[in-house]
């Protein structure tokens, strides 16, 4: 298709992109805000940044999130995955229902979520700290990569799967030569989601961490006595400015790898 | 076969173990809970009770779910108008430029979502951006009260569930057949008769599975009307958070989030009478 | 519940990889790395058991300022590990679990110490031949009814919530709480979100106490209540002074360091020691009982309790200051807040808010009607 000219449509859709971005422009604007509260103009000032870097609990905090973060979504999408691709092979009796019930940590309420954590946890005689962390991120994290996993190869069409075997390539060579790149971009999405989740998740991570190890959610809403400083700003525009250069940086990779010939044909059919 | 059959035991394992371990004891434990008599002091007792049930039916507590079903009916409205067309107008943009709007609705969820309700906050108030504005372009004298009213709360939901309507639509007309279209036009339909025929009608998966997507969240969500509805308007989300934090009570809570449960399993069976689709996903 | 979003989110990023190069991924299978190496930092982590050079801290964020902390460590080469929790209900439920153990030193709330006395097995008796500075606290702050003999508890937070208004814009000459029911000032009230406070004070104006359970006094005063529901602006949690500050509100009932951080930003507004009679309440050092660095927990508050080192923390958290020893180190701003330094023949009458038992559930009810819109 040629590029279309300006068309009244793409109006529409930048006014609701920019009612979208609007707030995330204030938390922007408002982390270089010299005035500790956030009711008025002050003037403009680095110091927040400052400030962050040199708040010890803060990046203590961060980096806590973040080691959860990568652990907890490298487990589950193994997990979900594996699981994902065992039962699209596989016709359990209990197929049916494991599905269903799998998205079920989605609709029960978080706090009470947290409560049964903790409860099963000290049952178990677990320390708390990052390994319940772990844990718990993990298993509220694989619905999310388990789902998008499924969903992706239920759109797979399974004679490539048997053209291969018929070639002669073995149950391993399959996954990984097939079936994996074509599921890939399901993994990565569902990752980054859970990465997201775990990222932004505070009561379930409240009930389940140590005396030792603060989250950076956590930290955030617990500034109820003192209010919410705006190192705080700071840091969500420090993580956003992150993203969108992951994005740029992912979008570069994808686009010097287009040469490939198979897998966009493949795709293209696993896409309908 | 069969020696496939084996393996995927192994495959599956995991996953079963923790489904079982996380999802399964949880749900029992919920239940149990909302079973059990609350201790005075604190914590609950050994005693059985329907009584968190029973207390569900007084007119307070129904009042809740009234309003919460309210608010989640006119978000959900709302949602559909916004975001129909915005669905409909990206699914028809160059394939590069989709993919590029589809990033650009998906990153704010990256930031933490109590900052970007301040930003609201932020824009809203008194002497906020939006009254200046208004102010200095001389539409209003004095500032509106925007912030801590209905229309926030509701501002603050159609906001953070826009997503959720924009995606499904835009997966249905994306995956839409356009020769239906261009036939009905063919036997003289007029642009907006095919719409309405043909377009609409082939799209209709998609907006009900937006609809079960903001509807179910939206009578759960708690912060956005304490932050922007100032606290006054009680939502289910709320009751549960202020049982389990606020008044000790965590049996009445788990009685709630139970109930809660099964008014989303409703409106998802519901969803899939409706389409004959047997699953929540299927616009993946 | 915001959860089941999210899923749409994870359709989306994957449809927009898919759709923006059909090559997206493919070298996406090297994800699951790093999974090993946090778990074995978490060990080490989980270990710490024995008394060492260790403290566990459990608090809300920011309410040790971060100098005292720093001295601390200095002095008795203490590694202070800080974290946080929300509210007393999830710090109570937490300990719980975890035993009566796992923190060394935690501060929480009148009332849910009370609890926490008489469910049993939770609190530490200090030791007080540890903590040679227990006698510098001011016995004001003592003997109340969660610690009648003073065996657990280091007040640490003392306040009242006052109410405060801004001049300019209220042409009500506010005395008391039962002039926030005053029609002049419909839609100017931000009061905080609590239960027990708001219908306190409702009960106050009525000439009964903050602890009221009689159903038919409690009916009565729901009637009041929902009387003041035109002038309620917002209720709030946090960042209450931000309302008042920001012109959304001009009228606020709010806890004490609110009351200072508004007066702080804007010397202009006004204070006032409600006539009724005051709320008070005081957050408390306690050591749970199975505290894994004891010691270390003991001289900890000793060191609070310095009078040095006890004006530094008041005056930085903005709460009243129960060193007595303190007050030649208090600043002169401290000392002329109005908030802070509250005459004593007014707050003589001040009144705890307790757990009422039963009656917890009739205010849960009357809470839920009033935020009902």
């Amino acid at each position: 298709m040629k590029r279309k000219k300006f068309h009244p449509s793409s109006l529409y859709l930048c006014a609701v992109l920019l009612l979208m971005y609007l707030p995330v422009v204030m938390v922007v604007i408002y982390s270089f805000n010299a005035s500790k509260s956030d009711v008025q103009w002050a003037g403009f000032t680095l110091g927040w940044y400052q400030k962050m870097i040199h708040n010890e609990s803060l990046m203590d905090a961060l980096r806590n999130s973040l080691v959860l973060g990568v652990s907890s979504c490298a487990i589950s999408a193994v997990i979900g995955t594996v699981g994902a691709v065992g039962l699209a092979q596989s016709d359990f009796k209990t197929k049916g229902l494991l599905e269903n019930v799998a998205m079920l940590p989605i609709m029960i309420p978080e706090i009470i979520l947290g409560m049964v954590f903790l409860a099963f946890f000290s049952f178990l005689g677990l320390p708390f700290g990052m390994i319940t962390l772990i844990i718990a991120h993990t298993a509220f994290c694989i619905p999310y990569i388990f789902i998008v996993v499924k969903g992706r190869l239920a759109g797979i069409d399974r004679s490539i799967g048997e053209a291969a075997r018929d070639l002669g390539a073995s149950e391993m060579r399959m996954f990984f030569d097939i079936t994996l790149p074509l599921i890939a971009p399901a993994i990565l999405s569902g990752s980054l989601l859970a990465f997201a989740m775990s990222l932004d998740d505070v009561v379930i991570s409240f009930f389940v961490t140590g005396a030792q190890t603060n989250t950076l959610p956590i930290k955030i809403y617990s500034q109820i006595k003192l209010g919410v400083s705006p190192e705080i700003n700071a840091l969500c525009t420090v993580m956003l400015a992150l993203t969108f250069l992951l994005i740029l940086l992912s979008g570069a990779l994808t686009k010097t790898k287009k040469g490939k010939p198979i897998k966009p044909t493949i795709s293209k059919e696993a896409n309908q | 076969m069969k020696k496939v059959k084996n393996y995927n035991w192994a495959l599956v394992l995991p996953i079963y173990a923790f489904t079982i371990l996380f999802v399964l004891i949880p749900l029992i434990y919920i239940v149990v809970l909302s079973l059990l008599r609350k201790d005075i002091l604190w914590g609950v007792t050994n005693e059985f009770t329907l009584q968190n049930y029973r207390k569900m039916f007084d007119p307070v507590y129904l009042r809740t779910f009234a309003d919460s079903l309210g608010l989640a009916f006119g978000t959900t409205v709302i949602t559909v108008l916004m975001g129909y067309p915005f669905g409909y107008f990206m699914a028809k943009l160059a394939p590069k430029r989709r993919a590029f709007v589809m990033l650009l609705v998906v990153v704010p969820f990256w930031t933490n979502a109590l900052v970007r309700i301040y930003g609201w906050m932020i824009i809203l108030r008194a002497k906020g951006v939006l009254n200046h504005l208004l102010m200095s372009l001389g539409l209003i004298d004095t500032p509106l009260k925007i912030l801590y009213t209905y229309g926030a709360v509701l501002l603050g939901m159609v906001y953070s569930l826009l997503p959720f309507m924009i995606l499904p639509v835009y997966t249905s007309v994306e995956k839409m057949d356009w020769s239906l279209v261009e036939a009905a036009r063919d036997l003289g339909a007029n642009a907006a008769q095919a719409f309405l025929t043909v377009t609409l009608k082939l799209t209709l998966p998609g907006v009900l599975s937006g609809f079960v997507l903001v509807f179910v969240p939206s009578i759960g969500l708690f912060f956005i009307s304490d932050l922007l509805g100032g606290g006054k308007i009680m939502l289910v989300g709320n009751l549960i958070k202020n049982q389990l934090m606020q008044a000790r009570d965590w049996p009445f809570g788990a009685a709630l989030s139970v109930v809660m449960m099964i008014m989303t399993f409703a409106i998802i069976f519901l969803y899939r009478k409706l389409t004959h689709s047997s699953d929540l996903e299927e616009f993946f | 519940m915001k959860k089941i979003l999210s899923l749409v989110l994870a359709a989306a990023t994957c449809a927009g990889l898919l759709a923006g190069c059909g090559s997206g991924g493919g070298s996406e299978s090297s994800a699951p790395q790093s999974s090993a190496a946090p778990a074995s930092e978490a060990s080490s982590e989980a270990g710490g058991t024995e008394s060492g050079g260790e403290l566990n801290i459990f608090t809300w964020d920011g309410y040790f300022p971060q100098d005292v902390l720093d001295g601390y460590t200095e002095q008795f080469g203490v590694k202070i590990n800080m974290s946080n929790f929300e509210s007393n209900e999830e710090m109570l439920t937490k300990l719980e679990a975890a035993n009566a153990g796992d923190y060394d030193v935690i501060v929480a709330s009148d009332y849910i110490i009370d609890i926490m006395r008489r469910k049993g097995g939770l609190l530490k008796e200090l030791d007080k031949e540890k903590i040679p500075n227990f006698k510098n606290i001011d016995p004001n702050f003592q003997s109340q009814f969660y610690d009648p003999e003073n065996l657990y508890t280091v007040p640490y937070g003392p306040g009242t919530p006052l109410i405060v208004y801004d001049p300019s814009l209220v042409n009500v000459d506010i005395k008391g709480y039962n002039d926030l029911w005053n029609p002049e000032l419909k839609d100017s009230v931000v009061i905080m979100d609590d239960a027990r406070n708001v219908i306190g004070i409702t009960l106050k104006t009525m000439g009964k106490s903050f602890n009221e359970t009689d159903p038919a006094v409690l009916d009565e005063a729901k009637a009041k209540l929902m009387e003041l529901k035109p002038n309620i602006r917002t209720l709030a949690m946090n960042n209450l002074q931000d309302v008042i500050l920001s012109g959304e509100a001009s009228v606020g009932y709010m806890f004490t360091a609110q009351v200072v951080m508004a007066l702080q930003a804007n010397p202009e507004l006004k204070v006032v020691y409600p006539e009724e009679g005051m709320g008070f309440g005081i957050d408390n050092l306690i050591v749970p009982l199975n505290a894994p660095h004891e010691d270390n927990a003991f001289s900890f508050i000793n060191y609070i309790l310095e009078p040095e080192v006890g004006a530094k923390v008041s005056s930085q958290i903005m709460y009243l200051c129960p060193n007595k020893e303190s007050a030649p180190y208090l600043p002169e701003e401290y000392k002329n807040n109005a908030a802070l330094y509250i005459p004593s023949d007014v707050l003589g009458n001040t009144e705890f808010i307790q757990d009422v038992g039963e009656a917890t559930e009739l205010y849960d009810k009357i809470w839920t009607e009033f935020k009902q819109q």
